[in-house]
């Protein structure tokens, strides 16, 4: 299991805890890397855990960063919520070196962070886990009305599809004609 | 009323918060997921729940089309009500079936487990005209699964014009017994249809039977039926020639009035191989009025034949 820790900043993060050691250490000391979220909390990973991930299992085989390189540069992502960052951390510790069951009982069961979750676990290539969020999402509608299929995936009608595709033209022919304007501007 | 109003109002208020907040919290905007995330979540949803939610929008609809599914087999039924029934070629153990019955309770979701199989139900809302919705609903499941019409049983006339339209050549076919034909309709079925498996005809239209029309009255085919294989039931209106002149490869022939002269006619003619050629099941069920053992020997009259010894004259040795 790791630990998480609250930094600061991403350029100057906080000393992060070692994870509580297991009762059979492994012979060959694990190395670690640091990942950071949206909040700049840093968390502490082992390299086999983060094996699930194939962008960061990517970053780290292309860096080659020494561990102490590893401590003083975590890995930035800026575009995931620090809550979720934990939860995909969690889940990549659990699983460290384990094949995913099929039916696999560590996932977050919260609904309300299903969507964000399968963002950050595509966008981190995290195949498995990613596989088990898609069952979620489908098992999110099980004998549901369709009435309530389109209020739960919040599809909207074809007016509503209409009128948003009206709405990004507009914006799309305003934004064009400012910058033709801004061109013309330059030029003279 | 006075001070209860504010306190009402402050309820509502929190309350709907309350409320509002709780179906957001249920809620995710599965269409802005990326297209493979969302194409994932998609192949893991049952055929009934592909169909609702590419009923949902056109979106939706385009988007379930974008998956590769396996082929859905795809038939139209009609036992105590109408019924279109599903089942991939690769997990025949479930069949999914919408119902087309009236029913209070909407949507009516069962499964009903019979051994090895499940059979799941819905109930669709009513609309108030099943004929169109079932043509609309068939049209829709096929677009979305890139498959074609099975078998269709039809039970109401619009299905034969509709049918000639959307999918002209089709598995297995059967007229329903309910249904009245005019013998217009007979001939577009016979010309504009192709059926490559098996045609069921299980009644002709009791209108054509009892009419004292003259032109239902006289009501008999002498074309062939250009289907392969066949099942006629009350097939008196078939006549000599057009089973003659048949490319059938199965005939079944029930409540036919062919004498036993006509069948053996047709079983010479069979066997010398002037006719029939293509023939390889003949099935005919008559009434006789007449003696049984003479009608059975003018059937085999000058044939080259062998007595039968069960298992319907198939040799039950090696």
């Amino acid at each position: 299991m790791s630990s998480t820790e609250q930094g600061t900043s991403s350029a100057a993060p906080a000393e992060p805890t070692t994870a509580p050691e297991s009762a059979a250490a492994p012979e060959v000391p694990e190395s670690f890397y640091y990942v950071h979220g949206k909040d700049k909390v840093v968390h502490k990973v082992s390299a086999g855990a983060l094996q699930h991930s194939a962008l960061i299992h990517g970053m780290i085989s292309n860096l080659g960063y020494t561990e102490e390189q590893a401590k003083a540069n975590p890995f930035p992502f800026e575009n995931i919520d620090g809550d979720i960052l934990q939860m995909v951390v969690d889940w990549c510790n659990q699983h460290k070196g384990k094949p995913t069951p099929p039916e696999d009982t560590n996932l977050p069961k919260q609904k309300e962070k299903l969507f964000d979750l399968v963002l950050a676990v595509n966008y981190l290539e995290i195949k498995e886990l990613l596989t088990y969020c898609c069952k979620q999402v489908a098992m999110m509608v099980k004998g549901k009305s369709p009435e309530e299929i389109r209020e739960i995936w919040m599809i909207p009608t074809d007016a509503e599809d209409e009128a948003a595709e009206k709405e990004a033209k507009k914006r799309a022919g305003k934004e064009a004609a400012g910058e033709t304007a801004a061109a013309a501007g330059d030029a003279k | 009323m006075i001070f209860l109003g504010p306190v009402f109002a402050f309820w509502q208020f929190t309350g709907r918060n309350n409320l509002t907040r709780k179906k957001s919290k249920q809620a995710i905007p599965l269409l802005k997921l990326p297209q493979l995330v969302l194409l994932d979540c998609i192949e893991n949803l049952d055929v009934l729940e592909i169909i609702i939610l590419s009923l949902l929008s056109k979106r939706a609809k385009s988007i379930a089309k974008l998956i590769r599914w396996n082929h859905l087999d795809i038939r139209l039924k009609f036992g105590e009500c109408a019924q279109i029934c599903l089942r991939f070629s690769t997990n025949p153990g479930v069949e999914w079936i919408i119902d087309y019955i009236k029913k209070t309770e909407y949507p009516y979701f069962r499964s009903i487990p019979v051994g090895p199989k499940v059979y799941r139900h819905l109930v669709p809302k009513d609309n108030g005209n099943s004929i169109e919705d079932i043509k609309k609903m068939i049209e829709h499941i096929c677009e979305v699964f890139r498959s074609p019409i099975c078998e269709i049983d039809i039970f109401d006339e619009s299905l034969i014009e509709w049918l000639i339209n959307f999918q002209p050549t089709i598995r297995y076919v059967s007229i329903e017994n309910n249904l009245v034909l005019s013998i217009r309709k007979l001939d577009r079925i016979f010309n504009s249809l192709k059926v490559t498996e098996h045609f069921q005809w299980r009644s002709i239209a009791t209108s054509l039977r009892n009419s004292k029309s003259t032109d239902c009255e006289n009501f008999h085919i002498t074309e062939p039926i250009p289907f392969s294989s066949i099942s006629i039931s009350n097939s008196y209106w078939l006549t000599l020639p057009s089973i003659l002149d048949a490319t059938n490869s199965v005939i079944c022939l029930y409540d036919s009035k062919l004498t036993s002269n006509d069948i053996n006619t047709i079983l010479k003619q069979w066997q010398q191989g002037i006719k029939l050629r293509n023939l390889e099941f003949l099935q005919i069920e008559t009434s006789i009025t007449e003696d049984l053992d003479s009608f059975a020997i003018e059937v085999v009259k000058d044939l080259d034949w062998t007595e039968s010894g069960g298992n319907d004259g198939r040799p039950m040795t090696m």
